[in-house]
């Protein structure tokens, strides 16, 4: 017989172990699914999770697409561990990559060491603008921050469609919606000739190791990890939570932003209408499924980035709609809130003894 | 109907203590049973087994002759076990009325009939439709014991039922306990008041470092034999010296209200009032008289204006909480569950909550854990929690534990003042011996004490002087010689 028991303290092991069983039970779903559509289950997930990587480009093409999922996820794991539901990543990389983007056109015929830091820079100020809102709105009009920073990514995408149509599109693009080429000066420096992977995977290990840092080593960190788990304490130990919920909000923006940085002046070089797959939305999942913790998510930005490269190939080599990639991250937070069962619940097996 | 409950040879054992240590023990009904017992001794882990929160290591549970398999507090509930817990298990947000109804499945209608009529047999007035974070203490407990009344048990168990209650509310409490067991209902009651003991009990079972020690009954005992029984030595009597009363003046309110937004909250009006050094100030009242926002505005957590207080020659009305230990306020909370803890943190960070600059908890922005965990070993130390683990997270202490960790964290900065609101609250005799010489002692040290406290047997003992907070008002600062528990209680019930 089979029953659930209570456990009387989650384990540290199962906590990092549920997400490794959340990837397994995914693969075995995911083999389900191709099984279903009349193709062999071990063969599709080869080319769907190894085919994609078997390759030094491959594996570029894995850093490229894990390094804005790893950069978001740190800066929303922030927001997550201090109990501030900011949704609206992808609004805040949209604006960010926004005022990159202005900045960078501006030096559209200038080349120079110092176009390249202000154009980053102008990228987090961007996504930090963006964040705000709905941290001063949650702060000082009790606003719900999830309906608040959610919305604001449908506005953030308005705004961009409308520049690259309007007063930015390119004057010789023949009315394409997209904006000049930036000059190499406001382009991160490609690390491989030949290979797409950027400069901008270092800002994203930075980001790591700063948000590590701040969390488990500073009073700062400290305080955020009070307010996260009780406002009335952050309020008797005399912290400012007020200010803790911007900072936060502020913090995830900018991170937001330079990962919308990273796109337009790495891989992209311009600004266009689809300048992100949904990453701020995807870095939720990646945020989660790496428990929020730095090291968590830089294995967890690594698996998610996968999926989106398997879409790829699938389409190309099997003709499976790529949408399949989001099949797979939705399935992958499925199977995590699942298993996370077996964070407060144990399965006993007991024997037929009476 | 007779119940018969039986425990056999229960164990648990946690990592590094053993909570129950083949514990067995036999309960009828038409009696009612006190569970006693130092902080830590077990009790509580005693019966969260009878009511399906812990599962055992060992051991069998028996109602009437029946084996129980008690895997989940809704096995227990379906076995008519209602118990009320030591720390309320109510969503704050909700009404009364959703949190009563949260884990039934009768009609709505009927069982508001049902819970009028409880409250009126039993005489609990609450409001039904605010939220539960509006209620004091004292009501959420009530809230605690309506919701097991519901379900017409067969068992209840209190866990320290009246450690938030008035002595009016308490003796209230009694009759009905009393009712509930004429009518059949087996009692099993914690608590650290051996006066309730001896009051309402008929028997007593006591327990030691997780070993039953003795099961007798009430006629053949007195409250000195059970302090004895419980701490396993005889526990000196304490008594606050009378001090010279100094006229050296540390704070001073005036003019001070709050009016809260909140309809729920009570209103502070026209607060007037000073201490001298070396001075306790006790304020006595009913729970949910204004008391915890009379802590809040003396600790900071609600700002008031500027002048309004005026501590050791300073304006401090606009400071928070942080700005004030800075001048050497310390504040102890009533619920430190909720908010002079963190629970799911570990005991030495809970420490790192009250941190003066000079404490160098935290240096140029970086936390030093060596030195908040070598400060945590002497709170730990000083104050006699029972464990030697400052990385356990401060949820797997016992009720009283967290307490002398919370009390001794304020107590070792050694404060001007100590703000404290209810501080023995679920303390056994020992622990409340300890922090009632605590607070004698820093009085003697010429340091003050507002003691805001709902056990007047305490303020008596402790306090210079005597005040009483009645919805939101103070009356007139008696001299504590002058005041008796009945003109207090008349007091406190409003009268002038
Ligand atoms: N999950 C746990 N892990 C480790 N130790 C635990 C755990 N739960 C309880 N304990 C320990 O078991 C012992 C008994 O705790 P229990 O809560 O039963 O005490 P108690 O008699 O109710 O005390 P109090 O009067 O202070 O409420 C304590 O020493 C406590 O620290
Ligand atoms: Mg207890």
């Amino acid at each position: 017989m089979i029953k659930i028991v209570k456990r009387d303290q989650p384990s540290k092991a199962i906590f990092f172990f549920t997400p490794v069983l959340a990837i397994f039970l995914t693969l075995v779903a995911g083999g389900l699914i191709f099984f279903i559509l009349g193709f062999k289950p071990f063969e599709a997930l080869k080319f769907f999770f190894i085919i994609p990587i078997a390759d030094k480009y491959g594996f570029s093409e894995l850093l490229l697409k894990a390094t804005p999922l790893c950069l978001i996820a740190i800066g929303l794991s922030f927001c997550f561990k201090s109990n501030n539901w900011n949704i609206g990543a992808e609004g805040q990389l949209t604006f960010g990559a926004i005022v990159s983007g202005g900045v960078a056109l501006l030096f559209y015929e200038q080349e120079g060491f110092y176009i390249l830091p202000i154009v980053i820079l102008a990228g987090a100020i961007g996504g930090m603008l963006y964040a705000s809102i709905p941290a001063i709105l949650k702060t000082y009009f009790n606003t719900n921050e999830i309906l608040v920073s959610l919305m604001l990514v449908y506005v953030s995408k308005l705004i961009l469609d409308y520049l690259v149509v309007g007063p930015w599109s390119n004057p010789e693009g023949f009315n394409f919606p997209e904006t000049r080429q930036f000059s190499d000066s406001a382009k991160l420096p490609l690390l491989f000739e030949g290979l797409r992977i950027h400069a901008g995977i270092f800002l994203a290990l930075a980001a790591v190791v700063i948000s590590w840092f701040v969390f488990y080593k500073t009073y700062l960190g400290f305080q955020m990890k009070v307010s996260g788990f009780s406002l009335k304490t952050a309020k008797y130990a005399g912290y400012k939570g007020k200010k803790m919920i911007i900072l936060v909000f502020l913090i995830s923006g900018a991170c937001a932003g330079l990962a919308g940085v990273g796109e337009i002046t790495g891989p992209i070089g311009q600004l266009h209408r689809e300048i992100s797959p949904d990453y701020g939305f995807t870095a939720i999942i990646v945020a989660f499924l790496g428990r929020l913790h730095p090291v968590g998510i830089i294995f967890a930005s690594l698996v998610v980035a996968i999926t989106y490269l398997g879409a790829e190939t699938a389409q190309i080599f099997m003709q499976i709609p790529k949408y399949t990639g989001q099949v797979f991250q939705g399935m992958i937070l499925f199977f995590l809130l699942a298993s996370d069962y077996l964070l407060f619940f144990k399965i006993k097996f007991i024997g037929s003894k009476k | 109907m007779n119940t018969n409950l039986k425990i056999s040879n229960v164990t648990k054992i946690y990592p590094g203590c053993v909570a129950n240590d083949n514990v067995s023990l036999e309960f009828n009904s038409g009696k009612i049973y006190a569970l006693l017992g130092e902080n830590g001794a077990g009790k509580s882990t005693l019966v969260k087994i009878l009511s399906g929160v812990i599962i055992p290591d060992e051991g069998k549970i028996y109602l009437n002759e029946n084996n129980l398999n008690l895997n989940s507090p809704s096995d227990a509930k379906k076995n008519d076990i209602g118990m009320v817990f030591q720390h309320f298990n109510l969503f704050e947000t909700l009404s009364v009325f959703e949190n009563l109804i949260i884990d039934s499945d009768e009609q709505r209608e009927s069982l508001r009939e049902k819970i009028d009529l409880i409250m009126k047999k039993y005489n609990f007035p609450i409001d039904l439709d605010i939220p539960v974070l509006n209620l004091s203490a004292g009501q959420k407990q009530k809230v605690e014991i309506i919701r097991c009344l519901i379900r017409n048990p067969k068992v209840l168990i209190m866990d320290e039922p009246t450690s938030v209650l008035t002595e009016q509310e308490t003796s209230e409490l009694f009759l009905s306990l009393k009712k509930f067991s004429e009518e059949g209902i087996l009692i099993i009651y914690i608590t650290h008041k051996l006066k309730e003991v001896m009051q309402l009990c008929d028997e007593v079972a006591v327990m030691r470092r997780g070993k039953l020690v003795s099961v007798s009954e009430i006629k053949n005992e007195n409250i000195e034999s059970l302090a004895n029984k419980m701490v396993g030595q005889n526990l000196k009597t304490i008594k606050k010296k009378k001090a010279k009363t100094s006229s050296d003046q540390l704070i001073k309110i005036t003019n001070l209200n709050f009016t809260s937004e909140d309809p729920f909250e009570t209103n502070l009006m026209d607060i007037n009032f000073s201490v001298n050094r070396g001075e306790c100030l006790g304020i006595a009242g009913i729970s949910g008289n204004g008391q915890s926002e009379l802590f809040q505005v003396l600790s900071g957590e609600i700002i008031s204006e500027k002048k309004s207080i005026e501590f050791n020659n300073n304006y401090i009305g606009d400071l928070n909480p942080q700005e004030r230990r800075e001048y050497l306020m310390a504040f102890s909370p009533e619920d430190r569950l909720e908010q002079a803890a963190i629970p799911q943190m570990k005991i030495f960070e809970n420490v790192a909550l009250n941190n003066f600059k000079s404490s160098n908890f935290f240096n140029n922005g970086l936390i030093n854990e060596n030195k908040i965990k070598e400060h945590s070993k002497k709170i730990i130390s000083d104050f006699n929690v029972n464990t030697d683990n400052i990385e356990l997270k401060s949820q797997f202490l016992s009720g009283g534990n967290l307490q002398k960790l919370i009390i001794g964290r304020e107590l070792i900065t050694s404060p001007d003042l100590l703000i404290c609101f209810n501080p023995t609250w679920g303390l056994d005799v020992g622990a409340i011996n300890y922090i009632h010489e605590t607070l004698i002692k820093i009085n003697e040290q010429n340091k003050s004490i507002i003691l805001i406290s709902t056990d007047t047997d305490e303020l008596l003992k402790l306090s210079d002087k005597i005040s009483v907070i009645h919805k939101g008002k103070l009356s007139k600062i008696m001299n504590a010689e002058e005041v008796t528990s009945e003109k207090l209680g008349i007091l406190m019930g409003g009268a002038n």
